[in-house]
């Protein structure tokens, strides 16, 4: 039971948070994109140019700020490239995605051999770390203070993103449209908006968003950028997504869940269970969650009929 | 938000919306509107009737901008306009409520009356001050709604009021409903029509797209028939019989005719009994076709003929009774199995499940026999003889392509047809399926189809044939089952002295009950 | 696409080979759009861009080894796109090549290691072995797709995970070798290995085997497949309209299965290749990224075999020449990963054989 105790410890479940930072804020930029009837399959590589650019630019110019900021912006242009491939060139979002991945790979390694000379990340650049918040008077509560008390900047950020997000969605303005666009295109522009211009937006944001998780690990937990650092999380992230029910709060829940695995994983190496059991539990859960789901969903198309009516919004 | 309080209908004023000369031609020169000239008068209820295909909905498309003319003017409160978009449209008072509702599914009913103009702040939107408007609005035109629902667990009324509330929060002068009372219950409709009159009172006009006949003579100040494109004529309604506008809704100028030979019948080739389908649970179906004849099925679309063909053809489980082929009991045998049988089915979307579009007719017209000799052995494939009986195929049925190999997606929508009725029919089958089968196919494959399912109604096939055009089911069948709302209203045994106008009763549900069972509809 | 009534045979053709022409000069192009960019990026770094690419284009032919290297990548890149190409025809988006190699090289190694065999049958034990053991991984998504309507994208994206996973585990626990200090497996037995070609021909061509042979018949082999057998047409059918498919009474989930399962038993295949031809052992991440490039590589060779072996080879020339690049210059060998990248973006735009199009169509107009 020295297992359950390492599990319900305040180190613990702080870490959960630290360790899925990165994923709760692919997983609401993944949620944006889907919402506006783009699949982002490029998250993956959307994180990966925000590191990279993010150590590069802050260990040149010796400010953590401006690096995170470019991190951000290259992830959101990295964003409008794929829509623009999409929207304007008819290409499929999968592809293109597939495509970005790969020209960040590329880039970013490129990119830090050719300033560096270094084959393997930036470990030889001291780009330095965003700081870390203490939540001042936290300390006294008794679950949450340990929990929440002191953590990295970004990581509360990734708080504030779910409630921007959810508040963008389903408060602003521009939430609506987005839903519109991405759920009855031909709703939206029958009373003028205009669907390009929405799809370019929320792409950039859900970008941004990668962006942020991506910055996070070069500068958050560590300082600096490895080759290939995200490792599939903005994989990880999409199944988050889904298994969210494409909603922010569903998604960042989810996200928190592969978050936890992970932390799990790396306490537990000191036990007697392989860590790759771990890794691969939210996996194997969501394998099995989307036979549960598909079947259920079948069900309803089988009706001919109510396929017709279901046509009629 | 305003509603003009003009005149009675037609009382001197000039007509708020115009269409001369109006044109929508295809680019493949199918025309489907013709030289138009309508005009809506200032506070009336107009409705546009006619068949599915007549031109009705694209013609209100090209007043709402979602069509471009290819010919005429749109008059607007006697200014020529051009509509470019709907966008347009609504900016010129004419709102339209399409058949799919065009809402968003998980936005709530105030919300969606409000897309695009929401009351707020682009940081927040006041939902209540959206809801409010809503409510006021709906109160107003006595239209209730729950501003506050999801439109995607919303009721089909509702949703359909939503809209409705949409296009007049935007000002609409003129409000085109499209087929409205096609997803509606019977009391939806009285309560729709109740509304509308309403509406209608303040000073609305109001166009009604739509083919039932009994609602429009129920609702409308006048009427407009439509007909394979071109405008037939409008009339007051009160000048109009149920029959007479029948007449002119169904008839045709141009006959196709047919010569047929006298084969020997054989009888029950198809029996079907007790048959319930997923159309309509409440209704079962029977009756025989023998070999030897055509037993055509009428009826307007939508009125369970679909899913009849779809459940003989083994596509739709039944959900009770029997269907046999020569005595074989086949309710529960696989598409397969019925095949092998001797079924042969042309479906009435010929685009949606008829062809593998970007494969080539070789491919596409073995998809039946592929798997049995000459065309394969052993689970190896003969590709020179499928294209070698491809293209005798295609030579015998006349199909216009210079090679086998060609995509079906390069073909017209006669030549498409004709490779499906090739498939179909050189397998020699004991029972045809066919529906629809000369949709969107020019005159002279129609002929030519014809041709071909009496040649093989001549050689001892059973073959039953759901059209929407009566025309056809005349000139083919040599009997006739009339459906509607999903069970068989009429059954004509003889063919003698039928006109289209005595189907077409039937059909929309004017006429007398002939040999019905199972019940009024 | 124009609507076709004539029935001249020779316009027909002329139309049809234009059409072809112009797709192939729309792939060329792109290709050299992409390297064109890559100079320009190169000789805005301020490096010397004729430098690496002449080290890039003339490399790999310069020493037998490269070559060598060459034919080894082409082998598993060839294996991968074919293994791609099966489901892609049959409408399926199968993104699990990974899982499917890693469990065919698991399951393969396995036997290879343990398990003594007469040399005439051991390789091919141990190959058909690695081919069940993908085939058996395709099946899961497969099934679930067919029966189930699951979406097949998330479906091999997640049992990638859990199979490399699950080889991780085994490579540094159960198989780990004792004799090394790497986390790799015990050398598989010599009865085992495939034949290296410098032993067949005695020059020295680093770790090209038989493989090469094997991926090049393989081609030919699932061409027969798709062209002309039932099961390929089957496929074809239901890649081209399940709803017609269906329709004629095709099996359809059946097809969808089985597509799946050769997809997968030929990435278990180009896992025996990186076993049996290349590694001789299991070693953690051995194919990483190669499955992506899988699907990449079926893209570029329009799912087509021969095209297929055409991108194969030309993206393993590419991965050569961009090593030597490096040795050579001060060029990274992550510009070829650039490179790919926008040849990717550029191909799937279909940019190029639109813009041809229209400005064919804009000349015929006037």
């Amino acid at each position: 039971m020295e297992l359950l105790g390492v599990l319900t410890s305040a180190t613990f479940l702080a870490a959960i948070l630290r360790v899925a930072t990165p994923y709760l804020f692919a997983a609401l930029g993944g949620v944006v994109a889907e919402r506006v009837g783009v699949p982002n399959i490029a998250l993956e590589g959307q994180m990966l140019s925000a590191a990279a650019t993010g150590a590069l630019v802050a260990g040149f110019t010796q400010n953590v700020w401006l690096g995170a900021l470019c991190g951000i912006a290259v992830a959101a242009v990295l964003g409008v490239l794929l829509t623009a491939i999409v929207v304007e060139l008819n290409a499929d979002p999968i592809i293109v995605g597939i495509g970005v991945n790969l020209l960040a790979s590329g880039g970013t390694a490129f990119a830090v051999f050719t300033l560096l000379n270094d084959k393997g990340g930036t470990t030889g650049l001291d780009s330095g770390t965003l700081p870390r918040v203490t939540i001042p008077g936290l300390d006294f509560v008794p679950v949450l203070g340990p929990l929440i008390g002191t953590q990295n900047i970004l990581t509360l950020g990734a708080f504030v993103a779910l409630a921007l997000v959810w508040w963008l969605m389903y408060r602003a303005r521009f939430g609506f449209h987005l839903r519109a666009v991405g759920e009855a295109p031909s709703a939206a522009s029958m009373v003028g908006i205009s669907s390009r211009r929405v799809k370019y937006l929320g792409m950039a944001l859900s970008g941004a968003l990668a962006g942020c998780g991506g910055v996070f690990l070069s500068m958050g937990a560590v300082s600096f950028f490895l080759r290939d650092m995200t490792a599939g999380r903005g994989y990880i992230a999409l199944a988050a997504v889904f298994l969210g029910g494409v909603r922010p709060v569903g998604a960042f829940v989810a996200a928190l869940f592969f978050g936890a695995a992970e932390a799990a994983a790396i306490q537990l190496g000191a036990f007697d269970i392989p860590t790759q059991f771990i890794t691969a539990m939210p996996y194997a859960v969501t394998l099995i969650a989307l036979c549960v789901f598909s079947t259920r969903v079948r069900q309803v198309q089988k009706d001919w009929r109510l396929k017709r009516r279901a046509r009629l919004v | 938000m305003t509603i003009d309080h003009e005149g009675a209908p037609g009382a001197g004023h000039p007509p708020i919306l115009e269409l001369r000369g109006v044109e929508k031609m295809y680019a493949n020169g199918v025309f489907a509107v013709r030289g138009v000239d309508l005009a809506i008068n200032r506070g009336e209820i107009h409705s546009v009737i006619g068949e599915n295909g007549a031109g009705k909905s694209t013609l209100m498309k090209l007043a709402y901008g979602l069509e471009q003319l290819t010919a005429g003017s749109v008059i607007v409160d006697g200014t020529v306009r051009s509509i470019g978009s709907p966008l347009d449209a609504i900016k010129l008072g004419i709102g339209m409520v399409h058949q799919n509702l065009e809402l968003v599914p998980s936005l709530t009913v105030a919300e969606n009356i409000v897309l695009g103009a929401e009351p707020g702040s682009p940081l927040w939107v006041n939902r209540r001050d959206a809801a409010d408007a809503t409510r006021e609005l709906a109160d107003r035109v006595q239209l209730p709604v729950n501003p506050n629902r999801q439109v995607s667990e919303a009721s089909v009324g509702t949703r359909q009021r939503a809209a409705i509330l949409k296009a007049l929060g935007r000002g609409a002068r003129v409000l085109i409903l499209d087929e409205p009372t096609a997803v509606l219950t019977p009391q939806e409709s009285d309560e729709l029509f109740a509304a509308v009159r309403r509406l209608r009172d303040e000073g609305l006009t109001v166009i009604f797209i739509s083919h039932k006949l009994d609602e429009v003579r129920e609702i409308s100040d006048r009427i407009t028939v439509m007909r394979q494109g071109r405008l037939i004529a409008t009339h007051h309604t009160a000048d109009t019989t149920e029959a007479g506008l029948a007449a002119e809704m169904v008839g045709r100028a141009v006959s196709l005719d047919v010569e047929r030979g006298n084969p020997i019948l054989t009888p029950d080739v198809l029996r079907v009994e007790d048959l319930v389908t997923s159309h309509s649970p409440d209704h079962a179906l029977e009756f025989t076709v023998a070999g030897g004849e055509i037993v055509g099925i009428a009826g307007i679309e939508d009125n369970g003929q679909g899913e009849l063909m779809a459940t003989l053809a083994g596509l739709l489980p039944a959900r009770r009774g029997i269907v046999t082929l020569n005595d074989h009991d086949i309710t529960r045998s696989t598409v397969k199995q019925r095949r092998d049988r001797g079924v042969a089915v042309v479906s009435e979307d010929r685009l949606r499940d008829g062809a593998a579009l970007s494969l080539g007719i070789d491919l596409n017209i073995v998809v039946d026999r592929y798997d049995r000799a000459p065309y394969s052995s052993w689970g190896i494939l003969r590709p020179s003889v499928i294209r070698h009986a491809a293209a005798e195929l295609m030579a015998r049925f006349r199909v216009k392509a210079p090679d086998a190999t060609v995509p079906m997606s390069a073909l017209s929508g006669g030549n498409m047809q004709k490779v499906i009725i090739a498939r179909e029919l050189s397998s020699g089958p004991l029972l045809l399926l066919a529906s629809q089968p000369t949709r969107g196919v020019d005159i002279g494959a129609m002929q030519f189809i014809y041709e071909q399912i009496v040649a093989a109604r001549d050689s001892g096939a059973a073959v039953l044939l759901a059209s929407a055009d009566l025309t056809e089911l005349l000139t083919l069948s040599d009997r006739l089952l009339v459906m509607r709302n999903g069970h068989i209203v009429a059954r004509f045994d003889s063919l003698d002295g039928i006109t289209e106008q005595i189907v077409g009763e039937h059909m929309l549900g004017v006429a007398a009950h002939v040999d019905t069972r199972g019940g009024v509809s | 696409m124009t609507t076709v009534e004539m029935e001249d045979r020779a316009a027909f053709r002329t139309q049809r080979r234009n059409s072809a022409l112009i797709d192939i000069a729309g792939v060329l192009l792109t290709i050299l759009i992409a390297l064109v960019a890559a100079f320009v990026i190169v000789a805005m770094l301020g490096k010397n861009p004729v430098d690496a690419f002449t080290a890039l284009i003339t490399g790999p032919l310069e020493r037998p080894n490269r070559i060598g290297n060459w034919l080894e990548q082409t082998t598993t890149l060839t294996i991968l796109g074919l293994s791609v190409m099966i489901p892609f025809r049959t409408g399926q988006i199968s993104i699990g090549a990974e899982g499917q190699l890693y469990l065919g090289a698991l399951a393969g190694a396995v036997v290879a290691i343990l398990l003594p065999l007469p040399l005439a049958v051991a390789p091919i034990v141990a190959t058909v072995v690695a081919m069940v053991a993908g085939g058996v991984a395709g099946a899961i998504p497969g099934v679930m797709k067919a029966r189930l309507g699951a979406n097949e994208i998330v479906a091999t994206l997640m049992l990638n995970v859990i199979i490399v996973q699950i080889f991780d585990y085994l490579v540094q626990n159960l198989l780990r070798s004792e004799t090394s200090t790497a986390a790799v497996s015990d050398q598989i037995r010599s009865e085992y290995a495939w034949l290296r070609l410098q032993e067949l021909t005695g020059i020295p061509l680093s770790r090209a085997n038989v493989g090469l042979l094997v991926a090049l018949v393989l081609a030919g082999l699932v061409w027969l497949l798709m062209s002309r057998t039932s099961l390929g047409f089957r496929m074809r059918i239901v890649g081209g309209n399940p709803e017609f498919a269906k329709y004629a009474g095709l099996p359809v989930a059946r097809t969808i299965e089985w597509s799946f399962i050769l997809g997968g038993a030929v990435a278990g295949l180009a896992g025996a290749h990186l076993v049996f031809g290349v590694f001789s052992r299991l070693e953690p991440a051995m194919a990483s990224g190669l499955a992506f490039l899988g699907i990449v590589i079926a893209l570029l060779g329009r799912n087509n075999p021969v095209g297929i072996v055409l991108a194969a080879a030309f993206y393993a020339y590419l991965r050569v020449g961009g090593d030597v690049m490096e040795q050579q210059t001060d060029v990274g060998s992550e510009l070829i990963i650039i490179i790919q990248a926008m040849i990717v973006l550029l191909v799937t735009a279909q940019a190029l054989p639109m813009i041809v199009r229209r400005l064919r169509a804009k000349r015929k107009a006037d």
